[in-house]
């Protein structure tokens, strides 16, 4: 059988895996750079769990006290109660522990009071107990960021070394083609990404234990092998194709700064200016304005009311506000809480859409830099991206305007309007406006969910399409380079 | 001992090749034969081609006219089988430096599909004359002749019935080269075909049969041992200098 230099020997592969993992053992920058990117790896991996599940149990109890302490109120005047408040808490998906997405910095706990849309506080990063560096240093930024640049120390030298020495032509009078060469090569590297990845696919075990589907765990596995896998094609293109070690490594450096730190700045700075936002400040005046058109819902004479007053009386056929069978300031209440709502749901459906026209476009710069895919993949898989933060806001206001309107509905119909009235008279007027604490029973119990995992895998295939081309793009550049140097 | 060199089959046939690198003409209808059994030196000074001559043997430059052909095989079509024929020592031959000239060798060897026993590696060793206690030392400690040595021993291990030696006694001390000298003619008389380039005048004497005048990538000259003797170092010597001076 005659044996062509092109076929494929992998017991020649192995063989020259082997040995380059010999060399990284044997030579120390190689031995840190393994060690670093281990250990990062798995230091994250233990700590964000570790974390998750600390979190987890802190925001359950403060969830449960939350809840406990507005129901535990005494008899009071209902609309204090609407004003007291109460938090809930987003309950991050198995998958954030270790890609917290736009939580670390969109945060996670939200105050819900009457009148007012409150932004979610309460980053994970300020919320970590861990310290703050490794709060920052997630699995996920380990792998995207770093990970590729410890592949680039470890991995620079591995054809371009071989040419300097000249023992590339040694190796070629033995017998051993570029194809194997190359094979020998990436399986080496693939192995070294194979053991960073260790760490999370051993955590995809408490993340399946914790109700993650196999389905989005896979995707979100294989999405993180696939674009370790194209920086170990793109590292071997540029070792085979670089003249010397010092321009091998040069170019990958520089690569490396382009794709993973200057191409994701650059994505959101786009968006930015493609979707043009408007300043925050410029919008809560715009807001303050409108919502100043309605009249104050805390006073019943304000003039905005005047009209609603008379088609109440007219309705209910009598002449005074007294001889209504409602109270109605609670009235005023109810019917001022739901134009707020619309005014600020309006205002806030915008904002949400401005975000996402940003994100569609920051996330199109996957198909210029493989880390904005697989950033964007991680989240959306995960369901940590800004959809689902979008839901969480959009359920806690329904959350939200329940409770608030059933408080409303309490004033309106269980306290009498000129007890009401009459509050602020002396300190026993004010005990006879009170209602029982009977009625605070209105919180519903909110516990976040993550969206069904068929919905974020098809949502993860645009990134996942970004990081096949990527991947394709480089196996066949490689493969070409291949060919013309052998 | 007479020995008639044209009667042994011919085993490297370099049939006027055409070489051109960057647009470069570097070999120049570059024509000669090495028959088993025969030390070949091609002579010539820094630049000539010699280099790339064993290289365009390798099959590591394609020629853009004229072909080589070794043991019958055009190189062309048939590389892989080829390269098992041919034991190749580079210029500045260096092994790997993370490795010792033990794990050198074996790694090789391995890649070659060669398996020997670690005794015969020792014995290659010290033919080589690479001093015992540096066997298990990394190459990273070797100096440049003890590399060179390593080098040369991975080469005999492979059993080739070619050699191609670039420039192989450059490193070596004077009595390394001696005994290098003495190492390359009993291969040749086992029946090797060895090729070897050098800009050496007194040692291309000392073993080739034949010596080639390589300028230019080409051969402006060709001198033959005649029977018992070796090739005249004088002559050799005025005529490689004549061509440096004019
Ligand atoms: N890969 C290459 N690309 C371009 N030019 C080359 C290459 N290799 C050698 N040369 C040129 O070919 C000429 C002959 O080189 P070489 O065969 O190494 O000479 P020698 O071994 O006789 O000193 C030199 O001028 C050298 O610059
Ligand atoms: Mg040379």
């Amino acid at each position: 059988m005659k044996q062509n230099l092109q076929s494929i020997q992998p017991v020649i592969m192995w063989k020259i895996a082997r040995d380059e993992w010999r060399y990284w053992f044997r030579s120390k920058l190689a031995v840190v750079a393994l060690l670093i990117g281990l250990t990062c790896t798995m230091l994250t991996v233990v700590v964000s769990v570790g974390d998750a599940f600390e979190l987890e149990h802190q925001r359950g109890h403060a969830q449960q006290q939350s809840e406990q302490t507005f129901v535990n109120q005494p008899d009071r005047h209902p609309h204090r109660m609407v004003h007291y408040g109460h938090y809930v808490f987003k309950t991050p998906p198995p998958l954030g522990m270790v890609d917290p997405g736009v939580d670390s910095h969109t945060g996670n706990t939200i105050f819900l009071e009457g009148h007012r849309q409150n932004s979610a506080t309460f980053a994970d990063q300020k919320q970590s107990s861990g310290t703050t560096i490794l709060g920052a240093l997630t699995p996920a930024f380990v792998l995207q960021v770093l990970a590729p640049l410890l592949l680039v120390i470890m991995g620079y030298g591995v054809v371009s070394r071989e040419r300097e020495t000249q023992t590339l032509s040694i190796l070629a009078a033995q017998g051993l083609g570029y194809g194997n060469l190359i094979l020998g090569k990436i399986s080496a590297l693939l192995l070294v990404a194979m053991l960073m990845l260790l760490p999370l696919a051993i955590s995809g075990i408490v993340v399946l234990s914790q109700g993650e589907s196999l389905l989005t765990l896979s995707l979100f596995l294989v999405g993180y092998l696939l674009y370790l896998s194209i920086w170990i094609l793109i590292i071997v293109s540029i070792s085979l194709w670089a003249k010397s070690n010092s321009v091998s490594f040069s170019t990958l450096a520089f690569t490396w700064l382009v794709l993973c730190i200057l191409m994701p700045r650059v994505a959101t700075t786009v968006a930015g200016v493609m979707v043009p936002a408007a300043g925050k400040l410029e919008k809560d005046f715009a807001v303050v304005a409108e919502l100043r058109q309605l009249g104050d819902g805390h006073n019943a004479k304000d003039k905005a009311f005047v009209q609603l007053e008379a088609e109440l009386l007219k309705k209910h056929k009598v002449n005074r506000v007294e001889d209504l069978p409602l109270n109605f300031r609670g009235f005023v209440a109810l019917k001022s809480e739901a134009e707020i709502t619309s005014i600020l749901n309006r205002y806030a459906e915008d904002r949400m859409h401005e975000e996402l026209r940003q994100s569609f476009f920051a996330r199109q710069f996957g198909w210029l830099s493989p880390q904005v895919a697989l950033r964007t993949l991680s989240m959306l898989t995960a369901g940590t991206g800004l959809e689902t933060h979008h839901r969480f806001l959009r359920e806690t206001e329904n959350l939200r305007f329940n409770f608030v309107q059933r408080l409303n509905q309490a004033h309106t119909n269980k306290l009498n309007y000129i007890d009401d009235m009459n509050r602020n008279k002396s300190e026993a007027a004010g005990q006879i406006a009170r209602i029982s604490a009977k009625n605070w029973n209105v919180i519903e119990g909110f516990k976040f969910r993550s969206s069904p995992s068929k919905e974020r895998a098809l949502q993860a295939m645009t990134p996942l399409a970004q990081l096949l081309l990527w991947f394709g793009m480089f196996g066949l550049f490689l493969r070409n380079l291949q060919r013309h140097y052998s | 001992m007479k020995r008639n060199t044209q009667t042994l089959p011919i085993s490297i046939d370099a049939q006027q090749l055409v070489v051109t690198l960057n647009n470069k003409k570097i070999l120049n209808n570059l024509s000669f034969q090495v028959s088993s059994g025969e030390v070949y030196a091609l002579l010539g000074g820094n630049g000539a081609g010699k280099s790339t001559a064993l290289k365009t043997l390798l099959g590591f430059h394609k020629p853009v006219s004229g072909q080589a052909v070794i043991e019958g095989l055009a190189v062309s079509t048939s590389l892989s089988a080829i390269r098992k024929k041919i034991a190749y020592l580079p210029e500045n031959a260096s092994l790997y430096p993370h490795l010792n000239a033990f794990e050198n060798i074996e790694y090789f060897l391995s890649l070659a599909a060669v398996h020997k026993t670690h005794a015969e590696i020792k014995i290659s060793l010290q033919q080589v004359n690479l001093q015992q206690d540096a066997w298990q030392k990394p190459l990273s400690k070797f100096s440049k002749g003890m590399r060179q040595k390593t080098a040369i021993a991975l080469a005999l291990l492979r059993d080739s019935p070619i050699l191609l030696l670039d420039e192989p006694t450059s490193g070596l001390d004077p009595v390394a080269i001696d005994e290098f000298n003495q190492l390359v003619m009993s291969l040749a008389k086992q029946g090797a075909a060895i090729l070897m380039v050098t800009h050496d005048v007194y040692g291309a004497c000392q073993v080739a049969q034949r010596i080639g005048l390589l300028r230019d990538g080409a051969l402006v000259g060709e001198f033959v041992a005649d029977g018992g003797h070796q090739i005249d170092t004088e002559q050799v010597h005025k005529a490689f200098t004549a061509g440096v001076i004019d």
